[in-house]
């Protein structure tokens, strides 16, 4: 029942704007790939492309070893969730579910079975007969989800389908959405902007800029081994720091002394960034070397975690540390010596 | 182009044939000294005046009669205004089924003829309010329903594209009262619908003629209608430039505003 | 009341009638096409500004200045009939007259079509995108679309338009004055006939009562206008 779906090398202009630039992606039988990126990144274009409501200017899109790009949007076999106004408004619940098997003929009698399965597969028995506009934003959410599946499609496209909802009602459907895709083992292209979400359910996760992909991988390793600035960025917070590289491996906070140990990047010199990400920044302790001194400016409290900022003395430099909330046992005020851990920060040339 | 398109464009170009044509023939009636009858193929592009038009202009009855429609216009188009803006802005806020009320008596002006219209309405304020039927603006109430299809369509439009709650909220919050709010905080941002829908008024009260001529007053239509007689071409021409005025108008300000009127 | 529809005036209401459920059909047909062809071509950037701009004016055109535009077009001396005639086709000689039933329907249609227009345009912007490319997405064909989707959601429109198509018609009197020059067969133009010329006639009475007989006519219409739009806020958010 289920294919995979690839993207190769599929670029498409809007006039002169490229919106999709040699795009490349593989999702897999049984996983979920996000596309992640801001506003205008191409992420929702390729999954136009997908659909077959635009059309690609170069470049192939394949379900399985087929390419689909010759078929038209109703023959493709792909189920889809938009954002919002997804369901039919003039049908109820039943008739949404039952959409696509009118279009194909089903029986009736195999409808109802089907609609029944659905509706116990997103837990919305007994709404069968309401009105979209009678059921809740999640609600409605799930019947459009349920409606995608109803048909049994090879692969499914959610296009930011949380984006529009509250925030606690985002997290249960969410949930839901990676359960009912881990147990029909359907391949998913998942859409969004919010990369808290594309971590939290994601077997991969596709990092896209400007129609370009930045980086692919697993979200801890997106996360922990950004390998380009704009990941580092975009994905989790990150400390942006300019620095002087002195000589390869070693660096320090422009206009301030104390060196500290950085990967070796070949080919950057003199005034650069480094960037790193909070929780490599700690409190030193007896046996620390190379220590900078600060003062804490700010405490973010968040329950298990703390975030503190800290400035820099002698400098603007301001540096966010976040460590479990019993380490960071220090009050606003305080003057503290803290260190980097470098071994995963990433170094990058001064204009990026 | 692909085949689809073509036969819309078709549709487009067939209805704006038939928009034309009789237009055009009014045109050439009022702005070229031949009879029709002894028009050809030679004399066609001779003969064209705007004669007939200035003669029109400069009569003293035109332009009191023109006077007159104009300032029932402006009048039909401020009493819209007061009346709806409040109106819809609460009834948006506060309770969608008085919309739907609005929504529904605002197109039983088309429904009901103006003779009724007129009819009841002078019955009722004959004895009572007898200056009300005297006095020409006493038929700015009857404008006002004429135009209410239109006009509250219009506004309509305007108010369901504004976040009203948070535009009232923020301005509540900041201090402002009921008044300045609408008028500072809410009008301002329906310019284009308040725009458009005065333009609409505009073209009803000039288009009107029923209601005028059952209550005997003497507005720009009548005018014209009665002119007919004496000066035909004048009259006709007047009312094409009328025509493209108002066209022009509602165009622009639906430009301005996108799609504000419908 | 008995008398305002039996016997002569009674061919009037049927006339007046049949005027306006012709012109609202044809008007509600062309009307949508119109109004369809400019939410499809939105591209073109004036198209739609003008269209509906040019409506507004149009829909309100009435009484003199429309039938003679008519007249001057298409009557026994009009324009069109002559310029036809260039071209050997010969209206008048194939019996069409302006201030015939087809006539008088073809001038009411200056008004009816940028009516349904003006009424069509915001229901079928409300057809949302995502629909159809939903039912796409599902396995629908275009024709399914517009079956199951697209006509069920536009329906109360077009069906309310209508109803209004007709009682605009029927109350249209200044148009149909002018065209028949006061002798005419049709409701309004009658009861005004009768009011005034209250003292000729004697029958101002008559008059009163056709009045009220069209009221009734466009209270059922009304009535069946709003159950029509209560049906569509049924599910409409």
């Amino acid at each position: 029942m289920s294919g995979n779906l690839s993207f190769n090398d599929v670029t498409k202009k809007f006039g002169t704007t490229i919106a999709l630039d040699s795009f490349s992606v593989h999702v897999n039988e049984g996983e979920l790939v996000t596309l992640l990126g801001p506003s205008g990144c191409g992420k929702s274009t390729a999954l136009r492309v997908a659909a077959g409501f635009e059309a690609p200017d170069i470049g192939d899109v394949r379900l399985g070893t087929n390419s689909v790009l010759g078929l038209p949007a109703n023959k493709r076999g792909l189920g889809i969730v938009f954002q919002n106004y997804s369901l039919f408004p003039h049908l109820t619940v039943l008739e949404n579910l039952e959409f696509g098997m009118r279009v194909r003929r089903v029986s009736k009698l195999r409808r109802s079975a089907r609609v029944a399965e659905l509706l116990d597969l997103v837990r919305l028995v007994g709404l069968a007969e309401r009105f979209p506009h009678q059921l809740s934003g999640g609600q409605q959410q799930r019947v459009a989800l349920a409606r995608a599946l109803a048909v049994e499609p090879q692969a499914l496209l959610l296009d930011e389908p949380l984006s529009a909802l509250d925030a606690t009602v985002r997290l249960e459907v969410r949930e839901e959405i990676r359960r009912i895709q881990r147990d029909s083992g359907i391949a998913t292209l998942f859409v969004t902007h919010d990369q808290e979400e594309a971590m939290a359910i994601s077997d991969q996760v596709c990092v896209m800029n400007s129609g370009k992909v930045e980086q692919v991988g697993a979200p801890k390793t997106i996360y922990r081994f950004p390998s380009t600035p704009f990941v580092a960025r975009f994905v989790g917070r990150v400390n942006d720091l300019e620095v002087e590289i002195l000589k390869p491996g070693v660096a320090r906070l422009v206009g301030h002394a104390q060196e500290f140990t950085v990967p070796a990047t070949s080919g950057i010199r003199g005034v650069a960034r480094v960037l790193l990400r909070p929780e490599d920044v700690r409190i030193a302790s007896q046996d620390d070397t190379g220590t900078l001194k600060g003062i804490v400016k700010t405490l973010h409290f968040g329950g298990a975690t703390t975030a503190a900022e800290i400035s820099v003395l002698g400098t603007d430099h301001v540096v966010r540390m976040s460590d479990s909330t019993r380490a960071i046992n220090c009050e606003v005020g305080d003057n503290i010596e803290f260190v980097f851990d470098t071994e995963r920060c990433l170094v990058t040339a001064a204009t990026h | 182009m692909k085949p689809g398109r073509l036969a819309w464009w078709l549709v487009i170009w067939v209805v704006g044939l038939f928009y034309l044509i009789p237009m055009l023939s009014m045109t050439r009636f009022a702005f070229q000294r031949i009879p029709v009858i002894k028009l050809s193929f030679n004399n066609v592009f001779s003969k064209w005046t705007i004669e007939p038009l200035l003669t029109t202009f400069s009569d003293s009855g035109f332009r009191s009669s023109a006077m007159l429609s104009i300032w029932l216009a402006i009048a039909t188009a401020v009493l819209t205004l007061l009346l709806l803006v409040p109106t819809m802005t609460i009834a948006h806020l506060r309770s969608p089924r008085m919309r739907r009320v609005i929504e529904i008596s605002a197109v039983l002006p088309f429904v009901v003829p103006a003779i009724a219209l007129v009819v009841g309405f002078a019955g009722a304020f004959r004895d009572t309010i007898p200056q009300l039927i005297r006095s020409p603006f006493g038929m700015v109430p009857l404008y006002v329903i004429t135009a209410l299809p239109f006009t509250h369509r219009t506004l309509e439009n305007g108010l369901a594209s504004l976040d009203l709650r948070t535009l009232i909220d923020a301005s509540r919050s900041l201090g402002a009262s009921w008044i300045r709010t609408v008028l500072f905080v809410i009008v301002p941002n329906m310019r284009a619908s308040i725009a458009t829908a005065s333009f609409l008024a505009l073209t009803v009260v000039l288009g009107e003629f029923t209601i005028a001529s059952l209550l005997l007053k003497n507005t720009l239509p009548l005018y014209l209608a009665y002119a007919q007689g004496q000066n035909p071409q004048g009259s006709f021409a007047v009312g094409l430039v009328l025509v493209v005025l108002s066209a022009g108008f509602v165009t622009a300000a639906n430009r301005f505003g996108k799609r504000v009127v419908s | 009341m008995v008398e305002a529809v039996t016997g002569q005036y009674r061919a009037s209401f049927i006339y007046s009638l049949e005027l306006s459920a012709v012109s609202a059909a044809i008007g509600l047909f062309i009307g949508s096409l119109v109004a369809i062809a400019i939410v499809r071509l939105e591209n073109v950037r004036v198209l739609r500004s003008l269209v509906v701009g040019y409506s507004s004016v149009a829909a309100n055109m009435g009484g003199i200045p429309l039938a003679f535009a008519f007249l001057s077009a298409f009557g026994m001396q009009g324009l069109a009939t002559r310029l036809l005639r260039e071209i050997n086709i010969d209206l008048i000689g194939w019996g069409f007259r302006i201030t015939d039933f087809w006539g008088i329907v073809l001038v009411y249609l200056y008004f009816q079509i940028p009516l349904m227009t003006l009424i069509l345009v915001p229901a079928i912007d409300g057809l949302r995108r995502t629909w159809h490319e939903v039912a796409q997405s599902l396995g629908a064909t275009a024709n399914q679309y517009w079956r199951f989707v697209a006509l069920p959601i536009l329906t109360p429109a077009l069906l309310g338009g209508f109803l209004l198509l007709i009682a605009n018609a029927f109350a249209a009197y200044a148009t149909a004055f002018a065209l028949s020059s006061g002798g005419s067969r049709l409701v309004p133009v009658q009861i005004r006939f009768f009011l005034q010329g209250e003292t000729i006639t004697g029958k101002t009475n008559l008059g009163y009562a056709m009045a009220a007989w069209m009221v009734l006519l466009t209270l059922v219409l009304v009535i069946g206008f709003q159950t029509l739009v209560r049906r569509s806020e049924r599910w409409r958010q």
